[in-house]
């Protein structure tokens, strides 16, 4: 087995961007896959109104609630286990998700900031919901990766100078490269020049004229490299969503190697 | 009616940028730059963008009727 080196580029609890290699595309969608579809995560599944004098249905608003991210704990619950919130607001005021109360600590409004529904005068919301547990291949507001996507690194050589009568039009490239020509780049964006560093593109607002001024220069694919852009809803960090997708990969190939073996 | 809660296109939340930016940009008395507003709250992508952009709030509209 070879080891994976992974670098990361930016990291935060929600959001990240990192490079693994060696990887093939094959395992890089996998994994990618699996953030968006394998990963289970709460979410609002069923709604008992007690009251609802709103300008909303009762099925608006619990398509609102559904959409709510709900925080999951990796490992603490089974799939198709519920936890139970309720609401109870009364107008004239908003009812935001952060007034949902939580049977369970663990489990509660990711954000607390989202408005359900705006009351008037004498509109009252009180309702009682049930929270499951469930995978995004059920149902989208179960997905616990927002936009996860990959792409190749790259890296840039320099082949010669630019000609002096060319125009100067932008080179736009997004992404994150490899640097590899650091004797004709500049320092941009706190990045001094260095080779082998990963760079975004944004740190040269995405124009490699700005990094390497005056020389042509050839774009390629590193070979079994990938940068992931990973970004949650907020059920849970960036570093859980990655290790539990990889682990139902992980699953899912012991489960396959249990049946072939007899 | 209410503002989305996710974004239709990539499922990013944004309902919860929504008081911040219609404040910034509509009520406020020196109403500021709604792309300038985005990039501060972190609405990076086009597609929420438009989320937050193109809304209308009709809820104050369509209570009377009731
Ligand atoms: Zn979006």
């Amino acid at each position: 087995m070879e080891d994976y080196e992974v670098q990361f580029v930016d990291r935060s609890e929600r959001e990240a961007r990192f490079v693994v290699q060696p990887i093939t595309p094959a395992f890089a969608n996998g994994i990618r896959r699996a953030m968006i579809a394998d990963v289970p995560t709460f979410s609002i599944d069923t709604v008992r109104f007690i009251e609802n004098s709103s300008v909303m249905f009762d099925e608006q608003i619990g398509l609102r609630l559904g959409l709510v991210p709900l925080t999951t704990p990796p490992g603490e619950f089974q799939m198709g286990e519920e936890v139970t919130l309720s609401l109870d607001v009364e107008g004239p005021e908003t009812a935001y998700s952060g007034d949902l109360e939580s049977s369970d600590g663990m489990v509660g409004a990711a954000d607390d900031k989202i408005p359900i529904i705006d009351l008037k005068e004498d509109q009252r919301l009180e309702l009682e919901a049930d929270a499951v547990l469930d995978v995004g291949k059920e149902h989208a507001k179960h997905q616990g990766g927002v936009a996860v996507s990959y792409r190749h690194l790259q890296q840039v050589e320099v082949v010669g100078d630019a000609g002096e009568f060319d125009d100067d039009d932008p080179q736009i490239l997004r992404g994150v490269i490899e640097e590899q020509a650091a004797e004709d780049a500049v320092e941009t964006g706190g990045y001094e020049p260095e080779d082998g560093q990963l760079v975004p593109t944004e740190a040269f607002d995405n124009d490699l004229t700005n990094r390497y001024p005056g020389k042509e220069l050839e774009v390629t694919d590193v070979d079994g490299a990938f940068v992931f852009d990973v970004e949650t809803d907020g059920s849970f960090s960036v570093d859980e969503l990655v290790v539990e997708a990889v682990g139902t990969i992980e699953d899912r190939a012991a489960e396959l190697k249990e049946s072939v073996q007899l | 009616m209410m503002v989305p809660v996710r974004c239709f296109t990539c499922g990013n939340v944004v309902a919860e940028q929504w008081e911040e930016f219609k404040h910034r940009t509509r009520e406020a008395d020196e109403p500021e730059d709604p792309a300038k507003v985005l990039d501060e709250l972190g609405v990076e992508r086009h597609c929420c963008r438009r989320m937050l952009v193109s809304h209308k709030d009709l809820v104050d509209i369509v209570a009377p009727y009731q």
